[in-house]
């Protein structure tokens, strides 16, 4: 149970006095420019380890691991199955096409019914999470699931995108329709390693985003709304995101890609990437952000904010001097005298750890969010970075 | 972000282990991604006796013993390669020149890799079956090299290497690779050949042709390399013209075929009518015709096909004309087909008319579905006996070498024409040919083969008796080696052991004090079958048939075995047998002679004097027969009122109890069938009538004494069998016809009898038949059953799982169950139906552990019964043809004899009208038990001052002119010019006919064969 809800909220509370969450918590907070306990930047990630490929029989594979030693394994497989929803309303739209009845509210029924299969469904994509010490119907790996799915699938705009997305009409449900009557159903399966050190989150996204972008599926032989047949080689088989091919003038940011989703906390007024296991306890708020491209402005799409309840909440006070009957009267009264914290608007005695009661101001989300999404920002970064990974 | 990559440069071990990665689509629709891991080694041989390294390294079995190596020290030599060489081909050499490689002139020391066997295998399934059989065999010293597990020949696949660029440098690999390991091991250089583009890997290469034209002989070789792929690169994109559609795609075919709107079944063409095929679909109760060359879209008789139903204006009515290839396309040239339609106008002509009838007012005319051929399933293409078009040499044939181009006309009719280069046309012309067909394809009217070898001059009986055996897929090969060591060590001097502490013994009863006796045909020598009866104290009788043991020497899946059951029957022609089983086996040692000890496998009965069958007994046993009748000699024994000895009294027993036995049958509702058949006695002297050899099969009552009691024993066994072995008990089944197949024969009799044919049961079929008689025309009844039993479906072996038990039904012979146990010599189906029954009975073979292997397992069982209906089949058909072969022979040694002023006068015969068509009409003549094809020029008009000569009567053709009433069956032909009483003659169907029955020698396409050309010369019973 305590595992269960450590791991729900955000982290293992390390075993931090409460001087030394204080201590860390003014380090971090230091205007416009944070000390982190390792010298990073606030933006700077730490280096991870990932590649591509790494199980042969499955149709896309990746394993990220994380300097903190958390590390994750992802199998993407595809199968071929009938799209059965689709039988009658192909009908209903084939006659209206014969008798020719143009668009009256008959032929609108047509275009609903086809819309998911031209379109693909959400439902064509399964992720199963299976984490260390939980059972598959936990509430945290469903829950895990159920998010990365939805951004997943949700990745591109609900309706037909009818943006001119370069070989993927309709984002990933579009990719996975074969023709009227037949479609790809992916089943990803994920594998966390280790004990869920950090909010996991973070790590499964990444691992689950580079597994996709590896996962090929078989070429195509039959066309048209002909039963699906394909070339027997492997080699010539297509990967599901398309990739940039070597001679082309290429455009990343025109790209359908997976979406990802980061870890973000501040502390203070500062905002924090890849937080490290003691940075998130002394976090004001925790953020998971989902973005992925967007194809329309070339730039990076806000999918989801999700807040996690920060550790913080749940960490003993330290007691102020003033307070300290053991100190009674060593200490000048002037000391502990209570300042405004920005980023709360609480009053808080400089060197005495409060634990955070919650709350963080717009304009330190707004940040937040202006970072991951801006050009040239962390968002850029990750997803450059992780498509930079040799794949095959 | 930085990411960082394991390294596995470091691991030593990761160069033996790859792995093959490939897509497989099952048939249910999953497509998944399959990975094959790969360990390479190094102790895969090279197999060659000159190399002195790899018998160190070459793995050896648990005696230490390595596999002999194949590859001579001495290899032959060629012009380009004095020193000697070994082959290494790719697929593509393969796939062009397999008759090649199997020919015994060449071709020796050839190195197959296991690459190109896979790459053959699925491209041509008989293809890579035939190399296979040749690397079994050890004279044309095939190695097959496993190149894909070797450390230093396996190649891996490099990023955008197609699969076939892969696979070339796979080959080269090899090649090189032999080089320099013989090198290094011999100091002798070898050379190697492969095709295209090795230089740069120090590899000698050369295409198949040009490593040809460096042998002796090779003008007869170069005719052996597939034209269709060579010839396509000459020709080029110059010749646009398509001549035929397209097929669809794989996945278009399969789509359609699920969705019901496609349909596939086996491509069947009319034996009258080479421009009408049919394909018989589940889908359907009666099959879809294919008219003409566009529908039927390169299809060959015998392909499994994909059809689409065309729209219903297109029906048509089957044909009611008879079309011959070679009449409607005589003058085809066979190397400019540019200029011409696919279908000239002759044909197209000749297709309108049809089209014509279908719109006509009858009922049986009604226009029927028709389809077109829209993709080939699998090509069924065999190799062809024919003989080369005179015609279609053109003048150059004299000028010799030259490769031209002819036409091959192939026996059977249902095959078109098959177009070959050759640059012998000049020595063939007059020659019994095999080709086979190598493509058709959609810019070519006819398809394209090549010639593979002569079987001898036409006419001659050796080329002849090889040609059918050839058209027939009999395997008349001599027996190899391996099977003839699994004969008995004591050859004909073998014996059942005197002592009966042997172990022969063991398990088996002593019958030889029982009078026992076989009844065969005269001259028989393979006995399969022997007879007794004797009275038991109770008054019941006991009965027993006696079967040669003949799985007491053919175990199962020793090479005598295997080679029975690829054989699957023995095959009688006229002046020739092709055995099953070893001479040895079939005619001596198994065969129940008499006076001498044999073993058996015995069923015994006890029935009552009304012939109840009380019980029944299995057991292998010893017996001795006391004498071998004939049907002739045992029917006299019986007669002769003077013999009252126990045996002839077992006889007349026998007898007895046989006809009740036949009247229960009937009782029960089997049918009497007919078929036309005669019998040769081939023991003609010189002298006398040729023909007098030729005797319609008699009946007597010994004839159905061994029928009934055989009939008897294979039902008996056939429940014992499937009691215990209620899945893999292989069984005969007759399935009940469906009623549509008689729709016809019940018109046309019900139109010109008034007959009724009742099909609901075959209990009412043989009674309904019993009642089709014409008092003027004694025959008439027989040529109604024949005519009933071509509408049934045939016979067919099958394993008890395969169907329901309500499907076990023999139709025919109104039984439940049945199955073949009594000929165990001539059919292979009983002698497994012999090793069953053994089991079942709890025989335990002469070592104590004969158990059911190999035909315990229904999948494997379902192989062996496809394999015998088909080898039954094409025995029945091979018997029937080498029948007629030898009545048109008699026929042309008596026209010769008999012929006054060098012209032959023929035989006048009755015959019977069978089939009606628009253009002529199918006469059966009983005396000969053949059937003639009689055209409008062969009808002997009353007052026609005839000419017998056969190029002055097709003159006649184009003046006669015909009313056909299809409604009325009835053909009327006439002279133009003339009124109808004084150059006239009716005939309808059933109607009795004078015929005289020649032999003629034929042109086109029947050529040698003689045709036997039927003249009607009055009609005999007017209505």
């Amino acid at each position: 149970m305590t595992a269960q809800r450590q791991a729900s909220s955000a982290a293992q509370t390390p075993h931090l006095s409460a001087a030394e969450l204080s201590y860390l918590y003014t380090s971090l907070s230091l205007p416009n420019n944070p000390i982190r306990p390792d010298g990073r930047s606030p933006t700077q990630f730490r280096p991870l380890a990932a590649e591509c490929d790494i199980l042969p029989g499955t149709n896309g594979s990746a394993r990220i691991g994380f300097a903190d030693g958390t590390q994750a394994i992802v199998g993407v497989k595809a199968e071929v199955e009938k799209t059965t929803l689709t039988a009658d309303t192909l009908d209903a739209r084939s006659l209206s096409l014969q008798s020719d009845l143009g668009p009256s509210g008959d032929g609108r029924e047509g275009t609903e019914g086809s819309s998911a299969a031209t379109g693909g469904h959400g439902s064509w994509v399964q992720m199963s999470i299976e984490i260390p010490g939980f059972r598959d119907d936990d509430a945290l790996p469903v829950f895990l699931a159920e998010m990365m799915r939805e951004s997943l699938v949700g990745s591109v705009g609900g309706k037909d995108g009818d943006g001119i997305e370069r070989g993927m009409a309709g984002g990933l449900k579009g990719r996975l329709v074969i023709n009227k009557r037949w479609h790809w159903r992916l089943y990803i399966d994920v594998l966390l390693l280790s004990q869920p050190l950090s909010y996991p989150l973070p790590l499964l996204s990444l691992t689950t985003h580079l597994a996709l972008l590896s996962t090929k599926l078989p070429k195509l032989k039959s066309q048209g709304e002909e039963d699906p047949f394909f070339d027997d080689d492997w080699a010539v088989a297509e990967y599901l995101y398309p990739r940039a091919s070597a001679g082309l003038k290429f455009n990343p940011s025109q790209q359908v890609r997976p979406p990802v989703t980061l870890l973000v906390i501040s502390v203070g007024e500062n905002v924090i990437f890849d937080p490290n296991r003691e940075e998130i306890a002394v976090a004001d708020a925790v953020l998971a952000i989902s973005v992925t491209r967007d194809t329309e402005s070339q730039g990076l799409k806000l999918l989801t904010i999700r807040t996690i309840d920060p550790p913080s909440r749940l960490t003993q006070p330290g007691v102020p001097n003033s307070e300290n009957v053991n100190m009674l009267g060593a200490t000048a009264p002037g000391e502990s005298v209570a300042v405004l914290n920005p980023a709360t608007g609480e009053e808080e005695i400089p060197g005495v750890w409060r634990p955070r009661r919650g709350g963080v101001k717009r304009s330190v989300i707004a940040g937040m969010v202006k970072t991951v999404l801006k050009k040239g920002g962390v968002g850029e970064e990750v997803l450059a970075g992780l498509e930079g990974v040799q794949v095959g | 972000m930085k990411s960082l990559r394991r390294d596995f440069s470091s691991n030593p071990q990761a160069a033996n282990v790859t792995s093959k990665v490939f897509v497989r689509s099952t048939k249910s629709g999953k497509v998944q991604k399959i990975v094959r891991e790969l360990y390479l080694r190094q102790d895969i041989p090279c197999s060659s006796k000159l190399c002195s390294l790899c018998p160190s390294i070459a793995p050896a079995d648990a005696n230490g013993n390595i596999t002999p190596f194949i590859l001579s020290d001495r290899p032959a030599g060629t012009k380009a390669f004095p020193r000697g060489h070994y082959l290494v081909p790719d697929t593509n050499a393969l796939l062009n020149g397999m008759d090649l490689f199997e020919h015994t002139g060449a071709f020796y020391d050839v190195i197959i890799l296991q690459t190109v066997l896979e790459e053959l295998r699925n491209q041509s399934l008989p293809l890579y079956n035939r190399l296979l059989s040749l690397i079994k065999t050890d004279e044309k010293r095939f190695y097959l090299f496993f190149n894909e597990f070797r450390l230093e020949t396996h190649v891996r696949r490099e990023p955008d290497e197609s699969i076939n660029d892969r696979n070339d440098r796979a080959v080269r690999t090899v090649a090189s690779w032999y080089g320099e390991h013989l090198r290094a091991s011999s100091k002798k250089g070898k050379k190697k050949k492969n095709l295209r583009k090795a230089k740069a890997e120090n590899v000698t290469a050369l295409s198949l042709s040009d490593y040809v034209a460096g042998l002796e002989d090779s003008e007869k070789l170069l005719d052996m390399i597939s034209e269709a792929r060579e010839a396509r690169d000459t020709k080029g994109s110059a010749r646009g013209q398509l001549f035929y559609p397209e097929y669809y795609s794989m996945s278009k075919l399969q789509t359609g075929l699920r969705a019901g709107t496609l349909h596939q079944g086996v491509f069947n063409v009319s034996p009258y009518n080479y421009l009408e095929g049919s394909v018989n679909v589940p889908a359907f109760d009666k099959p879809l015709i294919i008219l003409g060359r566009d529908n039927s879209n390169r299809a060959i008789a015998g392909d499994s096909v994909v059809i689409e139903v065309l729209p219903q204006d297109q029906w048509k009515s089957p044909s009611t004309k008879l079309v011959d290839e070679e009449a409607v396309t005589r003058n085809d040239n066979p190397d400019t087909d540019d200029t011409e339609a696919v279908v000239t106008d002759r044909e197209r002509k000749a297709l309108q008319e049809e089209v014509k009838k279908a719109h006509g007012k009858n009922s049986e005319g009604k226009p029927q579905p028709t389809a077109k051929v829209v993709g080939v399933i699998k090509r069924n293409w065999r190799q062809y006996v024919g003989h080369v078009d005179s015609g279609s040499t053109g003048s150059q044939a004299a000028s010799g070498r030259r490769q031209q181009t002819v036409f091959v006309l192939p026996m059977d009719k249902k095959v078109p024409k098959i177009r070959v280069r050759t640059r012998q046309a000049g020595d063939l012309v007059g020659h019994r040919i095999l080709v086979t067909i190598d493509a058709w394809d959609r810019d070519s009217r006819y398809p394209s083969g090549h010639f593979i070898r002569s079987l001898g001059e036409l006419e001659t009986k050796g080329a002849e008796t090889e040609a059918l055996l050839l058209e027939y897929d009999v395997q008349y090969k001599p027996f190899p080696k391996n099977v003839l060591d699994c004969l008995p060590s004591e050859g004909h001097g073998w014996t059942v052991p005197a002592s009966k502490e042997d172990k022969g013994w063991n398990g088996r009863r002593d019958l030889r004090d029982l009078l026992i006796c076989s009844i065969d045909p005269p001259g028989c020598q393979d006995i399969d079958d022997a007879l007794h009866a004797r009275p038991l104290p109770n008054g019941n009788f006991e009965v027993g048939v006696h079967i040669a043991d003949v799985s007491h020497f053919v175990k199962p899946n020793n090479p005598m075995d295997l080679e029975a059951s690829v054989r699957g029957s023995t095959v009688y022609l006229v002046d020739k047998r092709i055995d099953m089983l070893p001479h040895l086996l079939g005619t001596d040692l198994c065969s129940l002679k008499p006076y001498v000890e044999r073993y058996a496998f015995s069923v015994i009965w006890e029935v009552t004097p009304n012939a109840e069958i009380i019980s029944s007994d299995f057991t292998k046993s010893v017996i001795r027969s006391r004498e071998a009748f004939s049907y002739e000699q045992a029917q006299l024994r019986i007669d002769d009122a003077s013999q009252t000895d126990e045996l002839t009294e077992s006889m007349r027993n026998l007898l007895k109890f046989s006809k009740i036995l036949r009247q229960k049958r009937y009782d029960a509702g089997a049918l009497n069938l007919a078929s036309p058949e005669v019998r040769i006695e081939a023991d003609a002297d010189e002298v006398g009538d040729p023909l007098a050899d030729v005797k319609t099969k008699s009946m007597l009552a010994t004839n159905s004494l061994v029928e009934e009691f055989m009939l008897l024993a294979n039902i008996t066994v056939a429940s014992k069998i499937y009691a215990s072995f209620s899945q893999t008990a292989l069984l005969r089944r007759h399935a009940t016809p469906p009623p549509q197949n008689f729709e016809d024969l019940m018109n046309q009799l019900s139109k010109k009898r008034n007959m009724e044919l009742d099909v609901s049961s075959s209990g009412a079929l043989a009674n309904s038949l019993d009642r089709c008689v014409d008092p003027e025309n004694p025959f008439f009844n027989t040529l109604v059953r024949i005519l009933a039993t071509r509408c049934m479906t045939s016979a067919e072996y099958f394993c008890a799982g395969a169907h329901a038990e309500s499907e076990f039904r023999h139709y025919g012979l109104a039984s439940p169950i049945y199955t073949h146990f009594t000929s165990p010599i001539r059919r292979y189906a009983d002698l497994l139906v012999h090793r069953q029954l053994a089991s079942a009975i709890g025989y335990e073979g002469e070592d104590g552990h004969a158990g059911l292997e190999g035909v315990a397992t229904r999948g494997k069982l379902d192989d062996i019964c496809r394999n015998i209906n088909y080898r039954h089949r094409n025995a029945q058909f091979a018997g029937r043809a080498s029948i007629e072969y030898y009545v048109g022979q008699a026929l042309k040694a008596r026209g010769e004899k008999m012929a006054v002023d060098g012209t032959d006068k023929g035989v006048d015969e009755e015959g019977y009208v069978m089939r009606v068509f628009e253009n002529g009409v199918v006469v059966f003549v009983p005396r000969f038990g053949i059937e003639g094809v009689v055209r409008l020029e062969d009808f002997v008009l009353p007052g026609e001052s005839s000419g017998w000569n056969v190029t002055e009567r097709r003159e006649l053709a184009a003046h006669r002119i015909t009313d056909f009433d299809p409604e009325e069956y009835t053909l009327r032909v006439q002279e133009k010019g003339h009124s109808e009483k004084e150059r006239g003659v009716l005939v309808e169907l059933f109607q009795r006919v004078h015929v005289n029955v020649s032999s003629v020698k034929e042109e086109g396409r029947g050529a040698g064969k003689r045709r036997v050309r039927v003249l009607i010369t009055g009609a005999s019973d007017k209505k």
